[in-house]
């Protein structure tokens, strides 16, 4: 939604638009490297809009 | 317990303990997810919040400004999609991070300036000193405006706020004459700007606007409210945040520590600070239609306002709410708001509380609130923040 939390926390997850909306790198598939950093990501999404799937 | 009409409790605001107990104000508000106020509704709840700021077809902004009567289109606050949804199109790749990211190393510079003097001298009033003077010079900055105009900005800027403050009352006196005439000085320095920076080319934030190409082009009228809505926005808010969080770390030396320690830990002491102390926690809307809150019915026309630092004390989302904690693992608070009208310049406004917090943090590890002095907020108000934050450096002896 634009608050830019996500790519803030997790650079290497999610990356952001010329708009400034979040989205996910690549498939959105990430290795056990940055699956911390993409939980993070989503739980500090303040609009909940990230779901990280197992 | 069912919420009816007749179970909905009344709080009067204005005699809440915020000028010198702010968590203790809010605590008397977190018992109930509605209550009726003054003015009409509030939500206090996480949920009951979440259910107005998405909502923005039932929920209008538009409609809770229309009573502001602004002379110039408060673009884009005072509209409600699709309007709206245009204005900020065009707007947020100008305050997107890949924008203000590049602003660091000046703004990091012209903090340095500000807190240099104060390391010398031994003590300060952190906000007429740091926090006013810095957003000011950052607006200054990003608008290609030459810095000594930041105490004339202050200026009008106050005024500006004093006005939109006094709006709705019925009579007019000398300050407020005095505040008019001020925001008309404004009005005509953005005309000129605004006449002058049309189709000339530039690096800054309001010849880029300018130079928007149609069928996107602002008009003068829309680009001045952009302007005043920038200042009415961007300018107190980081100040008031600043004092806020700044106040937090001087009454709570063993959370100051961790950061001194550890500056990485900086961003997630910012975001915990910022969740506590929302500088604009008043969010307000008018419904469309009559609608449900809960078992709740409000009638069309009704004036319901998001109460953002009682939500984010919401204790089904933060435990131990009331608790300063650097460390919290999802810190999801709305401090600048959500949905379609989140703050436009909270990139921004990061950047410049994170730079402000390192670099004072590297300089000055020791400070404490000046023996004898007390900050106090200012209330009732629609936007709150500290009158004054004085501070003495050094270990206390």
């Amino acid at each position: 939604m634009g608050h830019g939390v996500c790519y803030g926390m997790a650079p290497n997850v999610y990356a952001d638009d010329d708009q400034g909306y979040g989205l996910v790198i690549g498939d959105g598939v990430v290795g056990d490297d940055d699956a911390e950093e993409a939980r993070a990501g989503a739980a500090n999404c303040p609009e909940s809009a990230i779901t990280v799937a197992d | 317990m069912p919420l009816t009409t007749d179970s909905l409790p009344r709080v009067s605001t204005e005699t809440l303990p915020m000028p010198e107990a702010r968590d203790e104000a809010w605590h008397t508000l977190d018992q109930h997810p509605l209550v009726e106020v003054e003015d009409g509704y509030a939500a206090t709840s996480r949920d009951f919040v979440e259910l107005v700021m998405k909502n923005p077809s039932v929920f209008s902004s538009k409609k809770a400004f229309d009573v502001l009567a602004s002379p110039v289109p408060l673009v884009p606050i005072a509209f409600d999609p699709p309007e709206q949804t245009r204005y900020r199109h065009i707007l947020q790749p100008f305050f997107s991070p890949r924008v203000i990211k590049p602003l660091e190393p000046d703004l990091r510079k012209q903090v340095v300036e500000l807190i240099e003097p104060i390391v010398q001298r031994g003590h300060c009033e952190f906000v007429s000193e740091v926090a006013s003077v810095f957003p000011t010079q950052v607006f200054l900055t990003l608008f290609g405006l030459p810095l000594d105009m930041r105490d004339q900005f202050i200026e009008w800027k106050n005024a500006v706020l004093n006005l939109s403050a006094a709006a709705g009352q019925t009579t007019i006196d000398e300050a407020a004459q005095e505040g008019m005439l001020k925001a008309a000085e404004l009005f005509m320095y953005l005309t000129e700007l605004i006449q002058k920076r049309r189709g000339v080319p530039g690096d800054d934030v309001l010849s880029q606007v300018l130079n928007v190409e149609p069928p996107d082009a602002l008009s003068d009228e829309e680009v001045i409210g952009l302007c005043f809505l920038f200042i009415l926005a961007g300018l107190d808010t980081v100040m008031d945040s600043l004092g806020f969080g700044m106040q937090r770390l001087a009454e709570n030396p063993d959370r100051r520590k961790e950061i001194i320690e550890d500056p990485a830990l900086i961003p997630a002491a910012m975001e915990e600070l910022l969740r506590l102390d929302p500088p604009a926690p008043f969010i307000p809307r008018v419904t469309t239609q009559e609608t449900q809150v809960g078992a709740h019915t409000l009638p069309e026309g009704s004036r319901i306002t998001s109460y953002l630092a009682v939500a984010n004390r919401d204790e089904t989302m933060f435990p131990n709410p009331y608790e300063l904690d650097f460390h919290r693992s999802d810190n999801r608070h709305i401090t600048f708001g959500m949905g379609v009208h989140r703050c436009l310049g909270s990139h921004l406004a990061r950047l410049e509380m994170q730079v402000l917090y390192e670099e004072w943090h590297q300089r000055i590890p020791h400070y404490r609130i000046t023996e004898g002095t007390t900050p106090h907020v200012h209330w009732p108000r629609g936007t709150v923040g500290l009158d004054s934050l004085h501070l003495t450096i050094g270990e206390s002896s």
